[in-house]
């Protein structure tokens, strides 16, 4: 299966994209977005690690990288989009194949038992998410009162369960209903 | 993780350099060397930093009857001078801490010294080379099978991991094109740059493959298994984490070199506690965080490959 999609990857000529974001063809759509924000940042800002190269790479040089970052990151978008069904059969197949439990309710302990089922750790989830790893420990321990206004919570939940592959609408309305509860109390 | 990957009896030669003192090459040497032995691999630690030799400090040897000047002065073989680190698996040839003429070695006796390794029975040697971009450590570190770089994200070691990757990179071609009769070409090329419009190695490469249309092929092969691998010590936060991957971007697409961000390292602040108060490195308790770090690193060198923008791979 996997080298079947392969295949077709350098056939059709996307390995080129793939090369221009520095990843790898098996690499998830989730992946594909973290490599190419990151290197839009890096091109596009005067970064530390840049500043020794600067007289070097022209700022020519510099929107020409840009431009083949964007290009590469359209139509990698496009070729997801139509993979799009095919992902999610595969995305399910994908969680019965690692165990991954399924909940009724998506509390904080159901994220942290799927999280570590995938043994995924918070700080990676912090790291590529850009979400604090102290909110995601208290969305995990179920601390609302230590959690900012239920806005940004619910854009952390949303990525939180981006990340884990899960369905963010579920996850974000299961969560947010423990706010309603709490409040009843 | 499959450790039996390496098979063949010839030893697996990996060099850990770096342009700055300080990054912490010679702690990853040693890190590298137990996690290796601890998977019940052979593992010989040569310490090659002839300037400033300090593996011994990080076993806890603290007198060793033979160094490797009994190679260079007596003219001993090397499985003479293997010293038990009280870690199975695991033995070193100690560099010479006591000289006071260091660094005074010649070509010759280098490259005798790097043929003499080679013949070592061991899975795995690896190489402490020390710092800066000088021609014998970059030499050493063309020899080893596996090239990896330390830096600490500070703007100063990068410069320098740059200098280093390209430098060395530089002397591949050199060394490349100076078997076909093209030695001084690299120089004069990179000399004349501004006037052929050249900003970069890499557009420098393309160049000699578009004028030398003889040595294109050669140069695609010869220059085909040029990997470095970098490591980030001391890394603080996740930003500095994901320096790892701008500073890979740079050196693919500016340098055109393949370079892959094997992992880092946390900056362990009880670590650092400890060092300063401690005599004996070897007995030093590490925390499980930087055991996990480097178990990374290890293996993905082993298995040539590196970090990815996500983990969930994995599963």
């Amino acid at each position: 299966m996997a080298e079947t999609k392969d295949n077709n990857i350098n056939t059709n000529g996307y390995k080129k994209y793939y090369d221009v974001l520095e990843i790898k063809t098996d690499a998830s759509f989730q992946e594909i977005k973290n490599a190419y924000w990151h290197l839009k940042k890096l091109y596009s800002s005067e970064a530390p690690v840049l500043i020794p190269v600067l007289d070097e790479i022209s700022e020519e040089d510099r929107l020409e990288i840009l431009n083949r970052i964007e290009d590469a990151y359209t139509h990698l978008k496009e070729y997801y989009k139509v993979e799009e069904k095919e992902k999610a059969a595969s995305t399910r197949q994908w969680a019965v194949t690692h165990n991954v439990p399924e909940f009724a309710v998506y509390d904080g302990n159901a994220l942290k038992v799927t999280r570590e089922v995938l043994c995924v750790d918070l700080k990676e989830i912090a790291l590529f998410t850009g979400v604090p790893l102290g909110h995601l420990k208290n969305i995990e321990s179920e601390r609302l009162d230590l959690l900012p206004p239920q806005g940004y919570v619910k854009v952390f939940l949303r990525k939180y369960a981006e990340y884990l592959a899960l369905d963010p609408q579920k996850v974000t309305a299961d969560y947010m209903a423990l706010f309603d509860r709490q409040k009843k109390k | 993780m499959n450790f039996d990957e390496k098979t063949g009896s010839k030893a697996e030669i990996w060099a850990i350099g770096g342009g700055k003192g300080g990054t912490g090459k010679t702690f990853l040497v040693s890190r590298l060397a137990i996690t290796l032995a601890a998977q019940n691999k052979r593992v010989i630690v040569v310490d090659t930093d002839f300037g400033g030799a300090n593996i011994h400090s990080f076993f806890g040897i603290k007198q060793a009857p033979k160094t490797i000047n009994n190679f260079f002065e007596k003219k001993e073989p090397l499985e003479n001078l293997l010293m038990e680190t009280g870690i199975e698996n695991l033995q070193v040839i100690v560099g010479d801490y006591r000289s006071i003429n260091s660094g005074s070695l010649n070509v010759a006796m280098k490259s005798r010294l790097f043929r003499h390794i080679g013949n070592l029975s061991a899975d795995y040697i690896l190489l402490d080379l020390g710092g800066g971009t000088g021609n014998d450590t970059i030499d050493a570190l063309l020899l080893a099978d596996r090239m990896i770089v330390v830096a600490v994200p500070e703007i100063t070691s990068v410069e320098n991991l740059y200098q280093f990757i390209k430098s060395t990179f530089f002397r591949k071609l050199k060394h490349v094109l100076g078997e076909h009769g093209l030695r001084d070409t690299v120089k004069e090329i990179w000399g004349d740059r501004k006037k052929y419009g050249i900003k970069n190695v890499a557009e420098m490469l393309q160049y000699i493959k578009k004028t030398h249309a003889a040595v294109d092929a050669i140069l695609d092969r010869e220059l085909a298994d040029i990997a470095f691998y970098v490591v980030l010590n001391k890394v603080r936060n996740s930003m500095e984490i994901k320096e790892g991957f701008s500073i890979r971007s740079i050196c693919i697409k500016h340098f055109g070199v393949d370079t892959r961000y094997a992992g880092y390292i946390e900056y362990d602040i009880q670590f650092w506690k400890n060092l300063s108060l401690i005599r004996d490195l070897s007995k030093m308790n590490v925390s499980q965080s930087l055991k996990k770090d480097v178990l990374c690193i290890a293996e993905n060198i082993i298995r040539g490959d590196q970090m990815r923008m996500t983990g969930i791979k994995n599963g």
